[in-house]
């Protein structure tokens, strides 16, 4: 049983409320979510400061415009921030983030951090469609009910790792048939049930892990296996993964909205790893053809060899690519393997050292001796 | 002319182990795989997984890592890296249904010849039975 | 830069009319099949569909049998023929002789390319072919059987589609142009189941000699269809023009164009002008303490993040709007459908007529700011050294 809050509001208009009033009693120096551009579906992640803008403020809108970890790094690269700041991320864009803290490219310091038990989000293409507030009508049915949406992205749909870690406050929605007329806020910190003061509602003990969560947890785990065993059929590694990536133009879009993937100059696109025009004759003799540009596979499985191991799933990758490669479902099943091998889980503590910057003597140590 | 597949190996020995231990091999006399192309690299730590997918991706037949047991380091702790990221490869290998028995990882010591001859001469063996690595010949990389 | 190109007088009398009886495909790949055949090429570089997929990719050939996979009009521009030919010929000069067959606009681009030293056309014959546009790539991959179906009735009906993508609905500059762009043209229009071969360079008319093919068959007909389907499109591309500055000049009207943007950058990674390795704005210039970043937001109650949408895409206009082919590879790969390829186009064409520059139609014309002169846009100085001149010959 947590410590928690019971709110007697609509959970968005509710979570608002008390954000605007920790706004408007100087609590907090800024609001770190996400907010309306327009009346046609546009949203962004904004830094707000002053009570009047907050009004377009839109927390836990169903769009990941871009990982908020990320941009929370790019906040607080260069140093902590000295003011108080309030940040709404759901649960994968705070493992992001922590990651990123690991690895000196942020700050965690001084945020009091609000994430949802998550519904996941749709996916980036369905920002601007006409339908849109329909789809986002239908997303919150879903979340009432602990289903799984169509139109989220399918990391989304497959991902159980849901329940946020870390956060001082876990704002509960999922499986909450009640939604429309009440919601729990989960004090997970002293910061939390500091802040938690200037909510108004009464003071309950409740279970984050509920049935509904739990059964949901199970069907997530269904699609998963689903989705992974027809990502690259076993056995035919090298030619499904060609095929999987064919259509790829290299633009390097995944790696660049990609939180984990934070090089300012990826080796990727440096001089290392462009084409030598002299080594045309001799790749052409050797195969009778060439498909440029050239480093494809070397790309994608280079990069797993950078981050997959810290992936934490929130599917930018997938969403941002031009030619519907399921990027983020072939880098989380690589991901999850490597999690496994390494007994790491990306985003959960913040002590932890990455694998790749760490060993231990006595480990793996069949290795090498055959 | 021999006609016999011979497969293309590159081996990235560490300078203080495994190179020294092929020169010992080779001064000794003993019987390595003619096919075995060597790259010294001054540790085992040096060897960027890049390096050997690369290898692989422009059609190694095989990717042999080498460097000293741990504990014997000449740099302390370079061969502690490696082990993690050869298991690392290994991992991504396995998972993506790529050939994981076309690279490797072996602890061969400046003194042990008769090791490094046996380890190169056995993978060599399987590397003949594997065939040719498809990479070779494939376009669309 | 020494590219041993004399100008051939581009407004070419004959051409080589080739059978395309079995098909048009066939027609144009037996082009490059015998000119590889026939080693007046070592390489062909050409789009081609990747085996058990729906993917195209470019691919430089030298075996024969990879013609099978050839394609030279894909339904979709995947990457672009500029972007593509650069990737391999930047570092270093080519030992190779290769033939590059390109859609116009992809060809405009490797021309830009050449003046900014990210190509080699030393060793290329460059090749464009009429080009009856492509379809927009994210449609393509939804239902490619859909898509492919559509494109085949566009293509061969010459069709101004709206299912096209935007760059090409509002595209006149589909085929050969009175310029020194590429060396050879395949002409489509016009002939019913034929193909021209056009010589527009000595280059050109060299390959075509080694081929066999004598320039002897009349041009008319090519020329006739070409001038009306370019009046259509030219008017189609002015009501372009005209709709989107009326949307632009109002209140906010290009802001809220960049509403959806996530800064992602994909536009600029997929458009074959944008060459730096390390892009500006991609650079650890734009990086803030978090006071400032706090600052800003104080300054207007909220800051947006990531920053800069509105500098990246003016910056970016800034920086190659003037080399911009309209090739619409920026939209294909926006994943928010911003209407960038749209923009990017209506800019460039007000800027490029400033300098009377059209990017990619001549290999000789310098890029407009890499070149001067003493007399020229007296009227943005001060003082206004044009109003001086009237006043002198006033007097």
């Amino acid at each position: 049983m947590a410590k928690a809050i019971k709110i007697s509001k609509n959970v968005q208009e509710g979570l608002f409320d008390f954000l605007k009033s920790l706004l408007e009693k100087e609590k907090i120096s800024g609001v770190f979510t996400l907010k309306k551009m327009d009346d046609n579906g546009a949203v962004s992640y904004s830094l707000i400061t002053s009570p009047d803008e907050f009004k377009n403020a839109v927390p836990l809108y169903p769009f990941m415009p871009v990982n908020a970890g990320k941009a929370l790094s790019s906040f607080t690269l260069l140093g902590k921030t000295e003011e108080p700041i309030v940040a709404v991320l759901r649960p994968c864009e705070l493992r992001a983030f922590v990651e990123l803290v690991k690895r000196a490219q942020g700050d965690i310091e001084n945020f009091l951090i609000i994430s949802p038990t998550c519904g996941g989000v749709l996916s980036l293409n369905l920002m601007g469609d006409k339908n849109q507030d329909k789809m986002v009508s239908q997303y919150w049915i879903s979340v009432k009910n602990a289903e799984i949406s169509p139109d989220t992205r399918e990391t989304c749909q497959f991902c159980e790792n849901f329940l946020p870690l870390n956060a001082d406050i876990t704002v509960g929605t999922l499986g909450n048939k009640n939604l429309d007329k009440e919601f729990t806020l989960f004090l997970n910190s002293p910061k939390g049930e500091e802040f938690a003061k200037e909510a108004s509602g009464s003071s309950v003990s409740e279970e984050i892990e509920t049935k509904e969560i739990n059964e949901l947890k199970k069907k997530r785990e269904e699609l998963r296996e689903k989705y992974f065993k027809e990502t690259g059929k076993e056995g035919e590694g090298l030619k499904s993964l060609i095929n999987t990536f064919a259509s790829c133009l290299g633009c390097h879009g995944c790696s660049h909205v990609c939180p984990i993937c934070y090089c300012t100059l990826c080796e990727f696109d440096s001089k290392t790893h462009e084409y030598q025009a002299a080594s045309l004759s001799s790749d052409l003799k050797k195969k009778g053809g060439l498909k440029v540009p050239t480093g494809n596979l070397l790309f994608h499985i280079g990069r797993m060899t950078h981050m997959a191991v810290s992936c934490v799933s929130c599917g930018m990758c997938s969403d941002v690519c031009p030619v519907n490669i399921p990027v983020a479902t072939v880098f989380s099943k690589v991901g999850s393997s490597l999690q496994e091998e390494f007994k790491y889980f990306p985003g959960k503590d913040i002590e932890e050292p990455a694998p790749q910057g760490t060993y231990k003597e006595d480990e793996f140590m069949k290795i090498g001796e055959q | 002319m021999n006609d016999k597949y011979t497969p293309n190996i590159i081996g990235f020995l560490c300078n203080w182990c495994s190179y020294t231990g092929a020169d010992l091999a080779g001064t000794s006399r003993m019987k390595i795989p003619p096919s075995l192309k060597t790259i010294r690299v001054m540790c085992s730590g040096r060897i960027d997984p890049l390096f050997v997918l690369k290898a692989f991706i422009k059609g190694a037949d095989g990717v042999m890592m080498m460097g000293c047991h741990p504990g014997d380091c000449h740099y302390q702790k370079g061969n502690y890296n490696t082990r993690r990221r050869f298991v690392m490869l290994n991992s991504i290998f396995d998972i993506l249904g790529l050939e994981k028995k076309r690279i490797g990882l072996w602890w061969v010591s400046a003194s042990e010849a008769t090791r490094f001859a046996q380890v190169t001469n056995e993978y060599n063996k399987e590397m003949e039975k594997l065939g040719p690595n498809p990479t070779a010949k494939e376009i669309f990389l | 830069m020494n590219n041993n190109q004399k100008e051939t007088k581009s407004n070419p009398k004959k051409g080589k009319t080739l059978p395309a009886e079995k098909s048009i495909k066939d027609a144009v790949l037996n082009i490059f099949k015998k000119a590889l055949a026939d080693n007046i090429v070592d390489a062909v570089l050409i789009p081609a569909k990747v085996p058990d997929t729906d993917a195209y990719s470019w691919i430089l050939l030298q075996d024969e049998s990879l013609f099978d996979i050839a394609d030279p009009l894909p339904p979709v521009m995947n990457v672009q023929g500029g972007r593509a030919l650069s990737s391999f010929s930047k570092n270093g000069e080519l030992d190779l002789k290769i033939a590059a067959l390109m859609r116009p606009c992809e060809v405009r681009a490797a021309v830009e390319l050449l003046k900014l030293h990210q190509v080699d056309l030393d060793n290329v014959t460059l090749v464009s072919i009429d080009c009856p546009g492509a379809m927009p790539l994210r449609d393509y991959m939804n239902d490619p059987k859909k898509i492919n179906d559509s494109f085949k009735k566009i293509s061969e009906q010459w069709e101004i589609s709206e299912s096209l993508r935007p760059a090409c609905q509002n595209c006149h500059r589909f085929s050969l142009m009175d310029g020194t762009g590429s060396d050879l043209h395949i002409g489509l229009l016009g002939e019913n189941k034929k193909v021209t071969l056009i010589s527009n360079s000595s280059t050109g008319r060299d390959v075509m000699d080694k081929l066999g093919f004598e320039p002897k068959d009349s041009l008319d007909k090519w020329k006739a269809t070409k001038e009306k389907l370019v009046k259509e499109k030219s008017k189609k591309r002015e009501s372009f023009l005209k709709e989107w500055q009326e949307k632009i000049k109002k209140t906010d009207g290009f802001f809220n164009e960049l509403n959806k943007c996530i800064n992602c950058h994909n536009c600029m990674n997929a458009c074959p002008i944008c060459y730096c390795q390390q892009c500006y704005f991609d650079s650890q210039t734009i990086n803030f303490k978090p006071e400032t970043y706090l600052q800003k937001s104080k300054e207007k109650g909220a800051l947006r993040f990531p920053l800069n949408t509105l500098l990246f895409h003016v910056g970016r206009m800034s920086h190659m709007v003037l080399s911009c082919v309209a090739c619409g590879a920026c939209e294909d790969a926006c994943p928010v459908s911003v209407p960038v390829g749209r923009l990017f186009s209506m800019v460039g064409d007000q800027t490029q007529k400033e300098f009377d520059y059209i990017p990619g139609l001549n290999r000789e014309d310098a890029l407009p700011l890499q070149d001067f002169k003493k007399d020229e846009f007296c009227e943005v100085e001060t003082p206004n050294e044009c109003e001086e001149k009237v006043t002198e010959e006033a007097k």
